[in-house]
């Protein structure tokens, strides 16, 4: 690796810091990879360590940090935590079920299509621990197996969050560092999200669909369901849907105010926290702000604050332009082989490994490319092909996503099993599918 | 220093092969909600806990913890929950027992005994510490028992 850092003084020890950064790094991945310490723990250790062994200054990691990202995420996760107290999952859920007279494949696909919908507004974990229990409440009440229910709301929950820029956190990172809206993901990732729904039902009905039956007294259970009172508060409701709208329209409008996204879901959260919280004494209102913020993810944020120093660390000592000088040799500067590489090798190893470090190390290196290519504004495809890609990809295997996992672990406290192979066997493919869709719009729209 | 036994050295217990049934009625009888289960010896090897037995009535999702903050929506009869306590009656009461949270023994101080009944325990066994074998039960009845004057 010659011409790598020469400009960069040496750490500690007179070490390179090319090869402190890359060790670091990859031993944070690998040790995430085995499940043994937590990833938020190691991610914070490696930015330590970074600094410590003079890689970077606190000053350049601080700045390596995506606040924009950070705060979108929390700003995200306060105003989803509130909103869910209300039962407005449960109740669209159980409404979704009933429209359909509680038939088996009807259930399916309504479940579906909420998961993706409340997937591409909300953070997909969140959605998939409120939206599994219940459907596995109506499979237990219907009587039939849970298993293709649950793979289908996995499908559903990282398709539904790839269409939007809030819907997953690759494409808030994407948006963040391209300097794309929410508008843009809508105009430019939505269709094709909407294509790869339609053309997931279709197999998913083929291999389970078509053979889920039940009695009409099973029905009849759920039919009897009374979703209005799984409304808990009808205040809390109508307060949240009315801050989650407007959260959404500032996010529209963000060309036009010039506001970006953290500001406006931080701003909407504090607004939410007011309104559940007005006229309740101080140690009532201390009791529930501590309990809200205390549900947001930290492990995740702390994690993605770890991340964005360790990749900072790649970035400063060459690495990544090294990869991208590399990556474009090996594509011949060609554009479109570039573009639809980033897709497919995006989505094979999105199924393998945790998108997000993937998609962080990516972000850089795609903007390395950017004058190989004309500019910034030139490198518009390969942030769809990345984020298509990286968000696809994760349905590939249970550990593509953190959704995934989080479906199985419920799915095995609740009695069904999710095996690895079990799953790749049906899902993989199904992933693959998905993929030559996007090849094609891809193709078809900008290359 | 000796405490005083406050624990109750008459109980009701259950082996492991015996059915929920069984159990059910002993619950009913001793006026208890949790039963210890011991082997042949005489050991504790468990609690069967009443409130198991509820969740068991419960459909499985409701069981996660997370997701399904109540089950008001499910307009459901008591007719329905009869059905599904018929179908664990025959259940051998191994299956659903649970290890005993807290345990004591004859020496324990009467106010640890009380710290734990306080803090949510509630029929906890007396386990005499060498043999294991259970040699007692205590309440929170027990103890405002032992201290009536």
């Amino acid at each position: 690796m010659h011409g790598l850092a020469t400009h960069a003084a040496s750490a500690i020890f007179g070490l390179n810091p090319v090869w402190i950064a890359v060790a670091l790094f990859i031993a944070t991945y690998a040790l995430i990879m085995t499940d043994k310490i937590n990833r938020a723990i190691l991610a914070l250790l490696g930015a330590g360590l970074l600094i410590l062994l003079g890689v970077l200054t606190q000053d350049e990691a601080l700045r390596a940090v995506d606040f924009n990202t950070l705060g979108l995420l929390l700003g995200m996760m306060l105003i989803v935590n509130i909103t869910r107290h209300s039962g407005l999952f449960q109740y669209v859920a159980i409404w979704s079920a009933k429209k359909v007279k509680a038939s088996p494949w009807g259930v399916m696909l309504m479940m579906t299509i909420v998961t993706a919908v409340f997937s591409a507004f909300l953070d997909n974990v969140t959605t998939v621990l409120l939206t599994v229990p219940v459907t596995m409440l109506i499979t237990e009440e219907l009587k039939v197996k849970p298993y293709p229910y649950l793979f289908a709301q996995i499908f559903a929950s990282n398709i539904g969050g790839t269409a939007t820029l809030i819907g997953d956190p690759p494409n808030i990172m994407i948006g963040s560092a391209a300097a794309l809206t929410f508008n843009d993901f809508a105009l430019h990732l939505t269709p094709v999200i909407l294509v790869v729904l339609v053309a997931t039902l279709i197999p998913l009905w083929f291999v389970w669909g078509r053979h889920l039956t039940t009695d009409q007294q099973h029905r009849q259970r759920v039919m009897n369901f009374n979703e209005r009172e799984a409304i808990s508060d009808v205040r809390l409701l109508k307060q949240s849907l009315t801050v989650i709208a407007l959260v959404i329209l500032g996010f529209m409008l963000q060309r036009q105010t010039k506001i970006e996204p953290a500001t406006i879901a931080i701003f909407g959260a504090a607004a939410l926290l007011l309104l559940d919280n007005f006229g309740k004494d101080a140690e009532k209102q201390s009791q529930k702000v501590h309990a809200a913020l205390s549900e947001a993810e930290w492990i995740t944020l702390m994690f993605f604050l770890g991340l964005f120093v360790l990749v900072f660390g790649l970035e400063k000592t060459g690495v990544i332009r090294w990869m991208a000088e590399n990556l474009l040799e090996a594509t011949g500067g060609d554009f479109k082989v570039t573009t639809l590489a980033v897709l497919w090798a995006s989505a094979v190893l999105s199924a393998f490994i945790d998108n997000i470090p993937f998609v962080a190390t990516m972000i850089p290196l795609i903007k390395a490319m950017g004058p190989a290519f004309g500019g910034d504004p030139a490198l518009l495809p390969l942030w769809w092909s990345l984020s298509l890609g990286a968000c696809l990809g994760g349905n590939g295997t249970l550990i593509g996503a953190s959704a995934n996992l989080v479906v199985a672990g419920l799915a095995e406290r609740a009695g069904t099993s999710f095996r690895f192979v079990e799953y790749l066997r049906i899902a993989f493919p199904l992933m693959l599918v998905s993929i030559v869709i996007c090849h094609i719009y891809l193709y078809a729209r900008y290359l | 220093m000796r405490a005083l036994p406050i624990h109750r050295t008459e109980f009701a217990s259950l082996r492991g092969a015996d059915v929920v049934s069984e159990a059910t009625r002993r619950m009913l009888t001793h006026y208890v909600t949790d039963l210890p289960v011991v082997d042949d010896d005489h050991r504790l090897i468990g609690m069967f806990r009443l409130e198991r037995l509820l969740g068991s009535l419960l459909p499985k999702a409701a069981l996660i913890g997370f997701g399904l903050d109540d089950l008001s929506f499910v307009s459901d009869t008591l007719e329905h929950l009869r059905k599904q306590m018929r179908t664990v009656a025959d259940t051998p009461v191994r299956q659903l027992m649970v290890k005993a949270e807290h345990v004591v023994h004859p020496d324990t101080t009467p106010v640890e005994i009380v710290l734990l009944l306080y803090r949510g325990a509630s029929n906890i066994p007396v386990v005499e510490r060498e043999t294991d074998k259970l040699v007692g039960m205590v309440s929170a009845r027990d103890v405002l028992d032992a201290l009536q004057p």
